[in-house]
């Protein structure tokens, strides 16, 4: 695989194609799918003019695999290659990313999924994969700089003007009557949070960042999505021969707008009755926390604009600020890329159980995501979380309290932090080493 | 509901130009501000009592908005405003506005950046003078417009 400029047609015929980094020549970057248990391979060239590495975002593989420069790995430099080996113990859907000048180059296009099948899959008639990328593009449409806005950093993040499904701007995707489809979820955004609602259909949630839950339907029907956050849903198409039916991102208030439509061809039915069975998938060799002897930590979100009293927090606040830093976790940050002499905000035994209590101390909304392992994702603000769910990168919305646990059963140093991309590299970003 | 969002920045930019800036008494102006942020309705309804009307508008590319109307980035408020041919960024002070509507300077218009303590719309009491900047298209670093 190699991470190189390239040129791709983001926004349609009769536009211009988009100047990109990406993986291959292509946007998203190659599908790879694999086994679970079975060992990967994958040789990393970098042909950009800076470093680079490779993060596989949600798989449990080994600490020297997990591309973060500088902690995990030296940076690959241009013209040098980086061979990534591991075996994925879970199957699911995941995806992968740079971890090294994450803002531009995410931003640019450098991303990809990383599907990993069960050796048993459900029944259904296709398996659908949806990357879904959001781009900051000017009226000749190439991508707008200003990467590292300090205003944006302080706020929501760069979140951009034109959203894309698997690399193009959607207007339609083909779908029969009847048929059932697993449909495989990615945000790949660098800050685009998304709430997705699919009208006249009714969704079932199978699995979250690659682990399964108990099937469900959302909430009000409203898939919410941040930064990094995979969902599998099942849904039946029941909707008429020859109709279309909008895709619906209303996360933001007052900023609505149609992802894409699902357009429906005029054969009749594939079969009279969908199967009402609900589906559910087998669950990944996951060690259960024991929550009775599990050490309880808290973990404080602080900063970012109008943190507390209506300001710029980190200043006011006299939280400390180290790096320019504009957020923290416990008054601890680090920035950029990150700084491995810093020390581990926690260190954990391994194989003992954690709890941990994220608290978003902050007025905006951070998707928190830990490298290395997946957690339970047990209470919002005290109320428990139904459906056993598990993530690798969990949603917390302002002043929210989220309590996670975990076995913390992989050696190394890994990274925990924002996935709003402008947030980590501010500051919201530390390490918790497993020993 | 839009179909997409591709160039929305491109299009504010438009229709922020030539606009009728008096409707009856009132001064109009449309205030970009983004969609999760609180503090930019305060600014809104303070300038509602000084004589202008204003539209308010939520928008993710307020920075991109602000640095196409000639802010430079160290110089940006948390909103961006159109107002009469202007652009004026962050909590400046409705008398400032005024003064800059009536001398009609050669300039794109003026910010006060950041989010001041005390300043118009936000909370806290006023710890410094606030300097507002005038701000240029054609590149040349932003001077003192005003201070208070
Ligand atoms: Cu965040």
């Amino acid at each position: 695989m190699t991470a190189t400029p390239g040129l791709w047609p983001l926004v349609g015929e009769g536009e211009a194609e988009t100047a990109v980094w990406c993986y291959d020549n292509r946007v998203p970057g190659p599908e790879i799918r694999v086994r679970q248990g079975e060992p990967v391979r994958i040789v990393v060239e970098n042909k950009l003019d800076e470093a680079t590495t490779v993060h596989w975002h949600g798989i449990r593989l080994p600490n020297a695999m997990d591309g973060v420069p500088g902690l995990t790995q030296p940076p690959i430099k241009p013209g040098e290659k980086f061979v990534y080996a591991f075996t994925p113990p879970d199957a699911g859907t995941f995806w992968y990313h740079p971890h090294a000048d994450s803002l531009r180059q995410l931003g640019r296009g450098l991303a990809g999924a990383l599907i990993v099948e069960e050796p048993e899959t459900i029944p259904v008639d296709r398996d659908i994969l949806w990357m879904i990328a959001d781009w900051r593009l000017k009226p000749d449409a190439q991508i707008a700089g200003g990467f590292g806005n300090a205003m944006e950093a302080a706020m929501s993040g760069r979140v951009g003007n034109t959203v894309t499904l698997n690399g193009a701007v959607s207007n339609g995707v083909a779908v029969h009557a009847g048929e059932r489809i697993r449909l495989r979820l990615v945000n790949s955004a660098l800050a685009r949070i998304m709430a997705l609602r699919f009208e006249g259909h009714r969704p079932a949630v199978i699995a979250i960042d690659g682990q399964p839950c108990e099937t469900h339907e959302p909430v009000g029907g409203r898939i919410l999505l941040g930064p990094a956050m995979r969902v599998d849903i099942l849904i039946d198409m029941r909707g008429e021969p020859g109709r279309r039916y909008r895709v619906v991102d209303d996360f933001y208030d007052g900023l609505a707008y149609w992802l894409t439509e699902l357009a429906y061809d005029s054969n009749p039915p594939l079969r009279k009755h969908s199967s009402d069975a609900p589906l559910s998938l087998p669950r990944n060799p996951l060690p259960e926390p024991n929550l009775d002897t599990a050490e309880h930590h808290v973990l404080k979100l602080q900063g970012g604009m109008m943190g507390g009293n209506g300001m710029m927090g980190m200043g006011m606040m006299g939280v400390g600020m180290s790096h320019g830093a504009i957020w923290a976790i416990n008054g601890m940050s680090m920035t950029g890329d990150g700084q491995a002499d810093m020390p581990p905000l926690l260190t954990l035994q391994r194989g003992r159980s954690y709890r941990l209590t994220i608290r978003n101390d902050t007025a905006w909304w951070h998707p928190m995501h830990l490298h290395g392992h997946s957690f339970r994702v047990l209470r919002r603000n005290g109320k428990a979380v139904p459906h056993h769910q598990w993530a690798d990168t969990v949603l917390v919305s302002p002043h929210e309290a989220v309590d996670i646990a975990f076995v913390a059963d992989n050696p190394g140093d890994w990274m925990f932090h924002c996935h709003i991309t402008d947030h980590q590299a501010s500051g919201l970003m530390v390490v918790l080493r497993v020993t | 509901m839009k179909r997409r969002i591709f160039c929305l920045g491109a299009a504010a930019i438009v229709l922020a130009g030539p606009m009728p800036a008096v409707a009856g008494e009132l001064i109009h102006a449309t205030l970009y501000k983004n969609p999760q942020c609180t503090c930019c309705e305060g600014y809104a309804a303070y300038l509602r009592k000084n004589g202008f009307s204003v539209d308010v508008k939520p928008s993710n590319e307020v920075a991109e908005i602000s640095r196409e109307a000639g802010v430079p980035e160290k110089f940006q408020g948390c909103h961006t405003m159109f107002v009469d041919g202007y652009v004026v960024d962050g909590h400046v002070p409705a008398d400032i506005v005024h003064k800059l509507l009536s001398e009609r300077p050669p300039i794109a218009g003026i910010t006060l950046p950041g989010m001041p303590l005390g300043a118009p719309g936000m909370t806290g009491t006023k710890a410094s003078t606030f300097t507002i900047y005038a701000v240029t298209k054609d590149g040349t670093p932003p001077k003192v417009y005003a201070t208070e």
